[in-house]
């Protein structure tokens, strides 16, 4: 008997180092999970018995603001790279000169692979008190004393956009690219002018991309950790920087990982939120 | 009788049993059925390709004919039955051990070799000396008229030159069959011919068994030995290209094979091979076999191909009524478009191929006419269920 | 005429709008550029006087110099295995049907939902219970989960640039699977395995938050270096680090970019 036909040749070999990974990912997860279940022993990284007093820990006024404005800055962060993302997205995908078209890709999408220390320290040059903004603003005569930007929501927010910027264009650029030109020449063609043809076609089939490109850049914003540390300087509360002081500050591992897994049941709850309210919308872009 | 000159197997009776006066196939498929989740892409399926035969699996897209060749190939695994390649069951072997060639509609170039290099990969997997490979390359890109191409890449070539590396590719490892993959659909009518002419030529010469699949009824006709006709996973009809023209065995088949209109008809009598049906006032004889479930009165429709009508002023002996509708200009022929009088039950439009440009002075549409409906040539099949 | 006239201020009126963004974007880098050769110690605009002394600076500075090379042989390591898991992970998730696929993605694709300090924290407790915290191993492993992703997403973008037909007919023309593999696959695969392990190596360099849980003094990489630096200081020390980064990142992308389209691993490239 010739030996059967193996229709997938090598498939251990392919998918036991990612098993292996998987699996690493699980275990880490599922480490969080017990030591949110277990108590806290002071001055030691074990833990004592099963308990959910870590939960109502959460309860406490600090976590409760961090939760709250966490959310707040990662969807005022996700709209306004929305808003600043689209016309760039726009730009890239529709732009036929091949050289602006680079140009544009390069210069949206470098900052993606900066990592954040970079970025954010380069935030602090331009956002502090002596830095860019202020010296060009007072070089200019239009202000006096430094506006405050370092520390503040604003800062915080502005170098957040900054950092969700190239995602958002990718991925809105991506839902432009699959939407063919002729529909908004047809609409042209039917009497729409440009504005009318953009907003009654082009933006209603690119909503896909829209809701991907949003809760995408909600959850970069959520995981973003640098920003708020340095430039929101212990002003700024949100999920990730109370993390960190309680698991490596305090070495308090089982509060830390219960407020891990709060945020990332409230991170991806939001997001399903965010995809069930666009639902509709969606329907609307006809795909 | 026309059932019996052509190959359908299986005797109902005895599936499988070898037919012992007959030599060895060079392929044959006993019984085997392809599912795809709850799809049958194959229906139980019975077929002998002779040696050094050229074989045509004719269909629309989606009949099986895909699924049928890369069953053959072994890219695809058999649900059930059993396939051979000469003496060799090969139901179970992969594809990399059946001796097989073949050539894809886009030919699958390997892009990153040159073209020496791709006709003799399969030489290098067998382990031959260098010597023998570069000889066998030689000659196979002699046979396919590209000596001096060996060291371009695949996309230094025309359409026309990629097919013939790759059909040179799949020569040069003599295989038992020869596989075509719809490897003209990708070129331009003039090439397409040349082509064809050039491909039967070189299997004539090699004698190498081939499986060529199209959905093209005219290539299928100029190029085969034989021609299966599929149709949703089933083997409609096996038969030469004349079998499957002038004697179709079911209306798909009929449909299928040529240009051909529909007449509205009705069985009158049945005596022995030959029946006779009623359209409108006239009386034809057709085959029998096809209308063995019919009843007497029963409606059937009535296959005319449109080189065989004729066109005579109205009321005339031997024709239907009609009116012109429209005059088509083909070039080396008209097509005047005739619908049929609504007094004709089920009438529809029919098409008459005129040759030379007369018809077009004589008949303006509106003009009405009589149909001339031959004595012979007609089949006839129980209306669609 | 008139609509003429709209159409064209729109035009421009969008242009004018498209590079302020785009300036926003290249901003913080020009502006730490400048200040990275200011010779001030105190941030300042305009610089006074340049000079390069906060180069030399960052160069000798004992944390930069042992993160970097802590971070060469991190991202060395997590970006080859990354590269290898996610390859094969790609074909088999490209080609073949196996049972818990679709469960065996979601886990691996999760990085890029799932907060890095979340992961970081997670691995972190798990090195700890058992006795493996702030080692090499840790946080190569921590590396390689946080930029699977982006290998497997390009390596399967490459895979569907490659015809299947032409593995099929290598093996018509008898090439066992391995061969097919080697003889076929592999090189076509070529430009997509580079652009993969390139894109793997720059964010692994470039890893910061996950890091900063599962290092440790002996095994902080660069970032967390530099955001130790950060916290402590405050010259312009970091702003050199920034621009040589920059530039390095740079670079790397415009490597990348000459192996496989950026706009192709992207996926924006206008359809036709």
């Amino acid at each position: 008997m010739t030996p059967a036909i193996r229709r997938r040749p090598f498939l251990p070999l392919f998918v036991t180092p990612a098993v292996l990974v998987a699996v690493a990912i699980v275990a880490a997860m599922a480490a969080i999970l017990r030591y949110s279940l277990h108590a806290y022993v002071p001055g030691s990284l074990d833990v004592g018995g099963l308990t959910l007093e870590n939960f109502s820990d959460l309860g406490r006024p600090i976590v409760l603001r961090a939760l709250r404005d966490t959310v707040l800055i990662c969807f005022e962060t996700a709209l306004i790279t929305l808003i600043v993302g689209y016309p760039v997205a726009y730009a890239l995908v529709r732009t036929r000169s091949l050289f602006l078209k680079s140009v544009i890709l390069v210069t949206a999408v470098t900052p993606l692979f900066l990592g954040e220390v970079v970025r954010t320290y380069a935030w602090t040059v331009v956002l502090g008190n002596s830095g860019f903004v202020n010296a060009t603003l007072r070089q200019l005569g239009l202000i006096e004393r430094p506006i405050q930007l370092m520390f503040t929501e604003l800062g915080v927010i502005i170098a957040l956009v900054h950092v969700t910027l190239p995602v958002m264009v990718i991925m809105l650029a991506a839902a432009l690219a699959h939407i063919d030109r002729d529909y908004e020449r047809a609409a042209q063609s039917l009497g729409a002018g440009p504005v009318r043809a953009f907003l009654t076609v082009t933006l209603p089939l690119s909503l896909p991309g829209v809701v991907a490109g949003f809760t995408t850049a909600f959850a970069w914003t959520f995981s973003a950790f640098a920003t708020p540390q340095v430039i929101g300087g212990g002003k700024v509360g949100v999920v990730s920087t109370l993390v960190y002081q309680l698991g490596l500050s305090s070495f308090n591992f089982p509060v830390a990982a219960s407020l891990s897994l709060a945020g990332l049941v409230l991170a991806l709850g939001t997001m399903w939120l965010v995809r069930r309210a666009a639902r509709p919308l969606e329907a609307l872009g006809g795909h | 009788m026309l059932s019996k000159a052509v190959d359908l197997s299986p005797p109902a009776s005895l599936p499988g049993a070898a037919v012992t006066d007959r030599p060895t196939p060079a392929v044959r498929l006993d019984g085997v059925v392809k599912r795809f989740g709850t799809v049958t892409a194959l229906e139980e399926t019975w077929l002998r390709v002779e040696q050094g035969e050229f074989l045509t699996l004719l269909g629309p897209s989606g009949c099986g004919k895909t699924t049928l060749l890369n069953l053959m190939a072994g890219f695809l695994e058999a649900d059930a039955g059993e396939i051979f390649i000469g003496d060799d069951l090969v139901t179970a072997t992969p594809p990399y051990e059946r001796e097989i060639g073949i050539v894809f509609q886009n030919y699958a170039l390997f892009p990153h070799m040159s073209v020496a290099k791709n006709v003799g990969y399969g030489l290098r997997m067998r382990g031959l000396p260098k010597r023998e490979i570069a000889e066998r390359v030689a000659q196979a890109l002699a046979l396919v008229k590209l000596t001096g191409f060996a060291d371009r890449s695949p996309r230094q070539l025309s359409g026309g030159q990629q097919q013939r590396v790759a059909l040179a590719r799949a020569l040069v490892i003599r295989p038992k069959v020869l596989l075509l993959d719809e490897p003209f659909s990708a070129l331009d009518k003039n090439l397409r011919g040349a082509m064809q002419v050039e491909l039967k030529e070189i299997q004539r010469r090699l004698g190498v068994t081939t499986v060529f699949v199209t959905h093209d009824q005219g290539e299928a006709l100029s190029m085969s030995d034989r021609i299966v006709v599929m149709s949703a996973g089933r083997v409609r009809q096996v038969g030469t290209p004349d079998q499957v023209y002038r004697h179709p065995q079911d209306r798909f088949v009929a449909g299928f094979i040529g240009d051909v209109n529909r007449l509205p008809g009705r069985l009158e009598s049945r005596a022995g091979e030959r029946a006779t049906v009623a359209i409108g006032d006239l009386r034809r004889e057709v085959e029998a076999e096809a209308l063995r479930d019919c009843a007497a009165g029963a409606a059937v429709d009535v296959f005319v191909r449109p080189d065989h009508l004729g066109v005579r002023p109205m009321g005339e002996a031997g024709t239907l009524p009609a009116q012109v509708a429209a005059l088509v200009y083909q070039g080396s022929h008209i097509d005047l478009h005739a619908d049929l009088h609504p007094d004709l039950a089920g009438s529809g439009r029919v098409v008459v191929r005129m040759p030379g440009h007369g018809a077009l002075a004589t008949y303006a549409p509106g003009t009405p006419v009589g149909l001339l409906v031959p004595q012979g040539g007609l089949v006839a099949f129980p209306p669609e269920p | 005429m008139r609509r003429g006239l709209s159409t064209r201020l729109l035009g421009i009126s969008g242009k004018v709008l498209v590079g302020l963004i785009l300036a926003f974007i290249v901003l913080p880098a020009l502006v730490v550029t400048l200040a990275a050769f200011n010779d001030r110690a105190i941030l300042s605009f305009p610089p006074a006087k340049y000079s390069t002394r906060w180069f030399t600076r960052a160069l000798t500075y004992r944390d930069f110099q042992t993160g970097l090379w802590n971070s060469l042989v991190v991202t060395a390591w997590a970006s080859t295995i990354a590269l290898v898991v996610g390859t094969g992970f790609a074909i088999a998730l490209k080609r073949y049907a196996f049972r818990f696929k679709a469960g065996l993605e979601g886990v691996l694709l999760s990085p890029l939902i799932v907060p890095h300090f979340t992961i970081g924290l997670g691995l972190l407790v798990l090195a700890t219970g058992i006795g493996a915290a702030r080692g090499f191993a840790v946080v190569v492993l921590t590396h390689v989960i946080v930029v699977l992703p982006f290998v497997i997403r390009s390596v399967y973008i490459s895979l569907q640039n490659i015809d299947e037909r032409l593995e099929l007919a290598a093996a018509s023309l008898g090439a066992r699977p391995g061969r097919v593999l080697g003889t076929i696959t592999l090189p076509l695969l070529a430009p997509g395995l580079v652009s993969g392990w390139l894109f793997a190596a720059i964010l692994s360099f470039n890893e910061f938050t996950a890091s900063l849980f599962v290092t440790g003094q002996a095994t902080q990489t660069l970032p967390v270096a530099m955001y130790g630096y950060v916290r402590e200081f405050a010259d312009p020390t970091l702003a050199a680090v920034s621009v040589i980064y920059i530039a390095v990142t740079a670079l790397a992308l415009t490597v990348a970019n000459t192996f496989l389209g950026l706009g192709k691993v992207l996926n924006v490239e206008q359809g036709r």
